[in-house]
């Protein structure tokens, strides 16, 4: 029994639940019987009320008498709660068995909000967009709730009896036909189920898919140093960075680090910048923040790397033997110009040089970029055994496995790889192959398209509800505890593959604590309470090594390489996994959907990326619905022009044209891009048709405008005209002439800086705003109506004369608090008032909706409930919501507030204990998730604050100062680094 | 030669303001006749079409009402549109009545008798519509009355520096004014219509409203009182109405808005469309009611000079809306004048104004085209029309693009937004047909009293008198 | 021709003209106004039943329990709390531990179900009120629960009205009391409680604030 202050949950399973829950008698937690959600609405709903957690009446608050209110306590209160007062547990997400460490805070026993843990090394406090919508999609209404066999609803118990009879056949054929297809995962409870499975069942086997593989990155490990290794990024010490299409520096798992040690090279204040190449087809949030980028067609990007490689050869002695290879793969000349000097940029910068390459590209790139940083000694790439049990996950192993499928050789199959039957490449066929198998496990969150054709369907425990470990990025063993019990019951994977071994009612939770006892026998309790409190075990990261690099064989695997196309006329397809919803797992989070992709703006599905010039060839245009064929059956998809997108090339992004019943939020948004794929070509390749269908096709984009046309809005800069944008800008901050009496600010006084120049664009702030202040998500119609509720918005401009490969800036933007606001003096009803902290203040209880104050606001951000847009929650999904914040109304203006329920707790528990808040104690949920940390918030009058110091920084500059707003957010000017040889 | 002298000083005479002869009984006899005479088919019809529309007016107030303002068009940026400008165009055209009533009045311009009546009807109406839209067009109308200062329970007030709550003030006293002159105007003509009933019911009904007027000397004189006193109440509010109105704009920062010659433009503006619009109505109705001896070519000939006049007045604000635009060097206003307007998306609206309020009322030099009733009657619409695109270009399509260009978005009316605007104009239109029909539609009493002036007791001998 | 008009109507007409002001200045103004400040509107002096009928007068009035013996949250939470059951339980075991009254109190105790009170202080979803920090800066209980020593049954003492609250934000002087004295049912400021209140503001701190942002979020 572990101490109860790790965790509120262990062993008590009756308090794993929020309060209410106490209201009506729990149901058997474990047991996953048909059994519909929790009926106590009416006392869920009451604990809401009593938390503050529902406005459905804050309408009529003010002049109807009130409803009756319930109150209920606990029966016997647990020591670690104290109702009012949220407590914070660490935990980890898992995307492609990496784990994320993460900080998730609960009220009353209801997780609220996902932070990072400042203390795992994978997130440093930081978090991705993707993390953080867990919480969202842990009161999915929509999620399976119920055991089932083929759509009969069954029990747990079924299950396990069904498991049982079925292992004990199997057994006896030493599971001859069993076969599982599991997720990548790093483990050890499951490495260590693997293992007993295997020795249970010898001819069993063991097969890894995921949608976004990593078959590449293992393959040209084992080309370049004949065993599997993967690349550790260091960027602590980068001075050159190149980046073949290998997107580092967006919020997506494992980049957290790399993106912060990144964020300290873009700080001109802060020694040496670092520089950025970026060698890639589509725009990606990395090329954006590119000090260089070459767009190229896929098919190019290899030939482009082998011929760097061979430059580098005439410049570096250990690649001499390469120098062969620039003749073969010739560059056309702005791409070669590009090479030259990228390559001499690499060689002087030495340690400091790095070549990452994503894992869409051929081995043969992967080996090449070991070679090269291996050969440059660089202290930026570090190898390391891989944290996956098996690597090789991908359509190679799938392949086979759908082979031995169709041969009937599979009589039991267990899937907890996610929904390979939408993810799967088209030429597999999947789905045929699935229905073959006599007996078959699913094991899901949602009732998706591989339930459908499975045997039995197992709901998934979601991961703040499960127990678990993993490994992160760099090793490091994590755990991953529950913070509320089971909604609708469900398993975790542990447990499935557990019932194989006739174990499945041996909960993950004493499996877990059993492995872990057994590895660390000596003082394991205060062990155990440490690591779970900690959420890692210090320590476990697995070490660097250095093998020796097979030159030989990347030099002869570089010249199987044809050194240009076949030529195939014509474009080619390019997928990639997508920003908002990866490779279609996140689909049904309404948070992700609308979220804005952070290249092209785009919300609710996905479309065909194509440069400004393709279009003019193709003559399409913006929103023209098109017919994307390649082999078999051409999709539907809309255009989105996408100036930086490489040219006669189609990007589409996986995810969408979901059609399974289970997730009715997904379904039917975009098109499914595995028609485009094949298992030859899972990411690229040639022979695409594109054809008109003569209709609009409207996408739902959050930007539409893309030029700042000549205003100072993003301010961007170059290293070397620093000085003089530094003077410029000095017109642009400070006091400004005015008739208004200026207020006056004893206390504190509220401040925000936000660095351009470290931000990325990656837009995880954005998601942390909604969460924190249960912002409304309003859907594509209204998407498109420009009707969006994000308070926290980041925009994207693109600069320069070139349409195909133009400069871009982005700029996170919400309400800047101005000092003299043009909102305030225009309500006509005192809602929108100034505070005496110099917070811009938004009563949503008395404003009547006039929106006067938005047409009067030149940063319009504030937004409008055109809708009453909450009002259809079910108790289930409001329990998302922030206890502290609001859940506004109808016909009520609002926009972002400092998050002020921050401040005004932090100023609570700073006066019981009798003094100030101190600097960095307090932090926006935008800040607290920034991931490059660009933004700071804080007090002004604190002369040792860092916001302070932000604001007197020689690039800081007020946005559109010369209105005299004085506003209380400061921006800091971007900063490029260009090489002298290529800037132009 | 002293003939033709005599014609060329005939022709250089204007119309008479009454034609033909007249003495009380034929005039009382000529303008109650249509309230006593049943109704022609023709108003029924309109009366018809007028009402089926206000049930549209009506349905989609409901709509509002129960689904929120997110029915309309209205977004980020967008937040005003349609309902702020349909609140504006009604109280703009609502200003004629006041201006003919009070400032006319005061100048003592004769001509005005025989139409304020009309105009000030048209007023009142045209206020009602207008006072729909600013409750309608807020997120939450059940708690407008927060606008109206009064001791709260939470001790709070509304905030005196906000222009919309000097609206509230502006329209309610212009509106209590307008409807108190209408009535006080009325009283002898309810008087006269009393007497000269025969129906029991309409007699006591016409009577409460005559206040027991007797047309007594001491009557008369109270009456002259009161009228004068009004006359001289409403006078300011025709300016400060329209200028409170236009500071819901001036006094914002938005580029396109933020203008000093607001005031003065839009005031010019509403009587502009105030008389374009008493022109629209007073054409068919003086021809189907049988009022052309007393709404005479002469009285159409001076509205379209006040159009023509007011229209010189909106042209230069115009004019100088751009110059001060391209004068200030700022970015900002440069972009709205000279891109976003003349050639962003919504160019046609801006054009539709400038044609509409520009060109066509430049037509009424010519004396042919003002007492031609029909280039009248068109222009007159025209520049309705026009008029309310200039609304649309002030506020739409200044919101549409302002500072930030991210934030840029296009903004489209619903069904809702246009069934409001159509429906508020049928109601109108409902209002003023049952008012031709139950009320004499000319000043009946001012118009007899004009008569004697004009040709003082003795029967009128014809020929230009001096 | 009979006259239209009785004389008297003259009259008549006068009275309904006055009527008519009445109703609508009275009616529609002044009439709600009073409405919403009446008890009947605000719940006050209106005892509200519970499930189980705990009298403070016996508990807090005879025994003189602490306020704080059972709303212990009240120094660190937002929420004074409700107690949990088993704090009732802590003196039930021993005494009127077989009180047919009680039984409700122990079998939600034995079954884990809570008690289901009925909330008598409402506040707006949009107010948030911190209990914690009024009663470290010297506000007492009574202040706003008024004197729950005598009352038989819980009931509403104050309007709880935002005019309410402001009048203490704006002025807390006016009520303020010795840290030591904020549970006391009796206190009564020694000498002038403005000069005690404004020393407390000073020797605690107490800046009373009136941004809106202080209770709406």
């Amino acid at each position: 029994m572990p101490s109860l202050k790790s965790l509120p949950i262990a062993g008590q399973q009756k308090l794993w639940r929020s309060v209410d829950e106490h209201a009506t008698p729990p149901a058997p937690a474990r047991e996953l019987g048909p059994s519909t959600p929790p009926d106590d609405a009416t006392s869920r709903r009451n604990v809401l009320q009593l938390l503050g957690a529902s406005a459905a009446l804050a309408t009529l608050g003010g002049c109807l008498k009130q409803p009756d209110e319930k109150i209920l306590p606990y029966t016997k209160q647990p020591p670690e709660i104290t109702p009012g007062n949220p407590l914070h547990y660490a935990t980890a997400s898992l995307i492609d068995g990496r784990a994320t460490g993460l900080l998730v805070t609960a009220n009353e026993g209801r997780p609220t909000k996902v932070e990072g843990n400042p203390e795992h090394p994978s997130s440093r406090g930081a978090v991705g967009h993707l993390e953080q919508a867990e919480v969202l999609r842990l009161y999915d209404p929509q999620r399976l709730k119920v055991v089932q066999n083929r759509a009969v609803a069954r029990s747990w118990r079924d299950f396990l009896q069904a498991a049982v009879y079925q292992a004990r056949g199997l057994r006896l054929r030493q599971g001859e036909g069993l076969r599982f297809l599991l997720e990548p995962n790093s483990s050890p409870l499951i490495g260590q189920l693997r293992q007993r499975l295997r020795d249970t069942f010898p001819r069993a086997r063991f097969s890894t898919w995921s949608a976004v593989p990593l078959q590449h990155i293992h393959d040209g490990a084992q080309l370049a140093f004949g065993a599997a290794y993967e690349t550790r990024l260091d960027l602590s010490q980068a001075s050159v960075v190149l980046s073949l299409d290998s997107d580092l520096l967006a919020a997506l798992p494992g980049t957290l680090p790399a993106m912060a040690a990144w964020a300290e090279k873009r700080d001109p204040s802060r020694g040496p910048m670092g520089r950025l190449y970026a060698v890639e087809t589509n725009l990606t949030v990395t090329g954006m923040n590119a000090d260089h980028r070459l767009r190229l067609k896929p098919t190019e990007l290899q030939r482009f790397g082998l011929a760097l490689l061979g430059r580098l050869g005439a410049l570096v002695p250990a690649l001499s033997p390469y120098a062969i290879l620039t003749q073969r793969f010739a560059l056309a000349p702005p791409a070669a110009k590009f090479a030259d000097a990228l390559a001499r940029d690499l060689v002087k910068a030495g340690r400091g040089a790095l070549v990452s390459v994503g894992p869409r590209q051929p081995p043969a790139l992967h080996a090449a970029a070991h070679a090269i940083n291996t050969a440059l000694g660089s202290a930026c790439a570090k190898l390391a055994q891989p944290v996956l049990h098996d690597m090789d996950a991908g359509p190679r192993t799938l392949r086979q496995l759908t082979e031995e499928m169709r041969s009937g050789a599979v009589d039991t199959l267990v899937i907890t790889a996610w929904n390979p039957v939408y993810g799967a490449p088209a030429d597999l066929n999947f789905s045929k192959a699935l229905s073959l198998v006599p007996h078959s496990v699913y094991r899901t969150l949602h009732y998706d398209e591989t339930a459908d054709r499975a045997e039995w369907v197992i709901p998934s425990l979601h991961p703040l509800e499960s127990w678990g470990d993993a490994r992160a990025h760099d090793g490091t063993v994590t755990f991953q505890q529950p913070l509320i019990s089971p909604l609708y019951g469900g398993a975790t994977e542990a447990e499935v593959l557990a019932a194989f071994l006739g174990e499945g009612d041996r909960s993950a939770y004493v499996q877990l604590r059993e492995l872990w006892q057994s590895r660390q026998p000596d003082g394991f309790a205060m062990r155990w309470e440490k690591w779970l409190g900690d959420g890692f075990i210090e320590g476990t990261a697995t070490k660097a090594e250095t093998p020796a690099v097979r030159h030989d064989q990347i030099l002869a695997a570089a010249v199987q390489v044809p050194p240009s196309d076949p030529a195939t006329p014509g474009l080619q397809v390019n997928v990639v996994p997508d920003y908002r919803i990866w490779d279609g797992r996140f689909g049904n989070v309404a948070w992700l959907q609308e979220f804005p992709d952070p290249v092209n703006k785009l919300t609710w599905g996905n479309a065909a990326q194509i440069s400004p010039e393709t279009a003019r060839k193709l003559g399409v245009a913006q929103n023209d619905g098109v017919d994307l064929g390649l082999r078999g059956t051409p999709v539907h998809a809309s255009v989105v022009i996408e100036p930086g997108h490489a040219d006669d090339c189609v990007t589409v992004s996986m995810g969408y044209g979901r059609r399974g019943d289970g997730e009715a939020l997904c379904r039917g948004l975009g098109f499914d891009v595995s028609a485009l794929r094949s298992s030859e070509a899972p990411w690229f390749g040639p022979g695409l048709s594109v054809t008109r269908m003569g209709r609009k096709a409207p996408v739902a984009q959050t930007q539409e405008h893309h030029s700042m046309e000549g205003r100072l809005i993003a301010a961007l800069t170059t290293l070397p005209k620093l000085k003089e944008t530094s003077e410029e800008l000095a017109e642009h901050r400070g006091p400004t002439l005015t008739a208004h009496r200026p207020h006056e600010y004893p206390g504190y006084k509220w401040g925000m800086a936000i660095d351009l120049s470290r931000c990325t664009g990656c837009s995880s702030c954005m998601v942390a705003c909604v969460s924190e202040n249960n912002i409304p998500v309003v859907g594509r119609e209204q998407v498109i109506k420009s009707r969006e509720m994000h308070w926290l918005r980041v925009d994207r401009y693109f600069v320069g004369d070139d349409l195909g490969n133009p400069g871009v800036v982005f700029q996170p933007l919400a309400c800047v608090h101005c000092e003299f606001a043009p909102c305030e003096y225009v309500c006509p009803v005192n809602a929108t008032v100034h505070s005496d902290e110099g917070l811009n203040e938004m009563v949503y209880n008395r404003c009547i909706g006039t929106r006067y104050c938005s047409n009067n606001c030149p940063y319009k951000v504030r937004r409008f409930n055109f809708f009453s847009y909450t009002s259809n929650y079910g108790d289930i999904e409001k329990m998302v919501f922030n206890p502290d914040v609001t859940v506004r109304a109808r016909g009520v203006m609002e926009k972002c507030t400092y998050c002020v329920q921050r401040i005004e707790r932090a100023r609570i528990r700073t006066r019981l204990e009798e003094r100030r808040i101190r600097d960095g104690e307090l932090r926006t949920a935008c800040q607290q998730a920034c991931p490059a940390e660009a933004i700071v918030f804080g007090d002004l009058n604190d002369p040792s604050s860092k916001v302070r110091k932000l604001h007197r920084e020689e690039r800081s500059y007020d946005l559109l100062h010369e209105l005299g707003t004085r506003p209380r957010t400061a921006y800091l000017a971007r900063v490029m680094n260009p090489n002298p040889e290529l800037a132009s | 030669m002293t003939e033709s002298a005599l014609d060329a000083r005939a022709r250089l005479e204007p119309p008479r303001l009454i034609q033909g002869e007249h003495d009380d009984g034929t005039l009382n006899k000529t303008l109650n006749d249509f309230v006593w005479r049943a109704p022609p088919p023709g108003w029924f019809t309109l009366l018809l079409i007028g009402m089926a529309g206000t049930g549209v007016l009506f349905f989609a107030i409901s709509v509002t009402l129960a689904y929120g303002i997110g029915m309309w068009g209205n977004n980020i940026p967008v937040g005003w549109a349609f309902g702020i400008i349909n609140f504006v165009w009604w109280i703009g055209i609502g200003h004629a009545g006041t201006l003919i009533s009070a400032i006319l009045l005061l100048f003592q311009q004769k001509w005005r008798t025989s139409i304020n009546r009309f105009a000030e009807a048209m007023t009142i109406f045209a206020v009602m519509q207008a006072g729909l839209f600013p409750v309608l067009h807020t997120g939450r109308p059940w708690f407008a009355y927060w606008m109206i200062p009064y001791p709260t329970v939470q001790s709070v007030w509304p905030q005196f520096k906000s222009p919309l709550m000097w609206d509230v003030f502006a329209v309610s006293t212009y509106f209590t004014t307008s409807l108190l002159f209408w009535y006080i105007g009325l009283i002898p003509d309810l008087a006269s219509l009393r007497d000269a009933t025969y129906s029991r019911r309409a007699r006591r009904i016409y009577g409460i409203f005559a206040l027991g007027w007797r047309g007594s000397a001491r009557h008369w004189h109270h009456y002259k009182i009161a009228y004068l006193l009004l006359a001289g109440l409403a006078t300011p509010l025709v300016l400060s109405v329209h200028t409170i109105v236009s500071w819901d704009f001036a006094l914002s920062i938005l580029p396109g808005w933020h203008t000093t010659i607001f005031p003065p433009y839009f005031v010019a503006g509403a009587v502009f469309s105030g008389f374009a619009m008493v022109l629209t109505l007073i054409i068919p109705a003086r021809r189907y009611m049988g009022l052309k001896h007393v709404v005479t070519e002469r009285h159409l000939d001076n509205m379209a000079k006040v159009m023509l006049c007011t229209g010189l007045i909106v042209a230069y604000g115009y004019v100088m809306e751009h110059f001060a635009a391209w004068y200030s060097g700022n970015l900002y206003e440069e972009h709205v004048f000279f891109s976003t307007r003349p050639r962003g998306p919504y160019a046609w609206a801006y054009f539709t104004q400038m044609f509409c309020n520009v060109v066509v009322p430049q037509i009424f030099w010519l004396r042919w085209a003002r007492r031609n009733i029909w280039t009248l009657w068109v222009g007159a619409v025209l520049v309705n029309v026009g008029m309310w695109f200039e609304r649309f270009n002030i506020i739409v399509t200044s919101l549409h693009q302002d500072f930030i260009p991210s934030n840029w978005a296009m903004y489209y009316p619903t069904w809702v937004d246009f069934s409001l605007l159509f429906g508020t104009i049928c109601f109108f239109g409902t209002l003023f047909l049952l008012f031709l029909k139950y009320l004499p539609a000319v000043a009946v009493a001012e118009v007899k009293e004009l008569n004697h002036e004009l040709h003082g007791d003795r029967p009128y001998s014809g020929g230009p008198h001096a | 021709m009979s006259a239209l008009f009785k004389p008297s109507s003259n009259t008549a007409f006068r009275v309904a003209l006055v009527a008519i002001a009445v109703v609508l200045g009275g009616g529609l103004v002044a009439g709600p106004m009073i409405y919403v400040r009446s008890p009947f509107f605000t719940q006050q002096e209106d005892p509200v039943d519970q499930p189980v009928q705990f009298d403070h007068r016996h508990h807090v009035g005879d025994e003189g329990i602490d306020c704080r013996y059972c709303h212990y949250l009240v120094e660190k939470s937002p929420f004074a709390g409700v107690p949990p059951t088993s704090v009732c339980l802590n003196c039930h075991e021993q005494i009127w531990n077989k009180s047919p009254k009680l039984a409700p109190v122990r079998e939600s105790y034995f079954a884990d179900r809570p008690i289901v009170w009925n909330k008598v202080n409402k506040l707006p979803h949009f107010v948030y009120f911190n209990h914690s920090i009024h009663v470290r800066q010297g506000v007492g209980c009574v202040t706003c629960h008024g004197r729950i020593d005598e009352m038989p049954q819980v009931e509403k003492a104050q309007s709880l009205y935002m005019g309410w609250c402001l009048d203490c934000h704006r002025q807390p002087e006016k009520y303020l009391r010795p840290r030591e004295q904020v549970t006391s049912m009796t206190y009564k400021p020694k000498g002038d409680q403005l000069a005690i209140g404004r020393e407390l503001k000073e020797q605690y701190h107490v800046d009373t604030r009136t941004s809106c942002t202080t209770c709406h979020r």
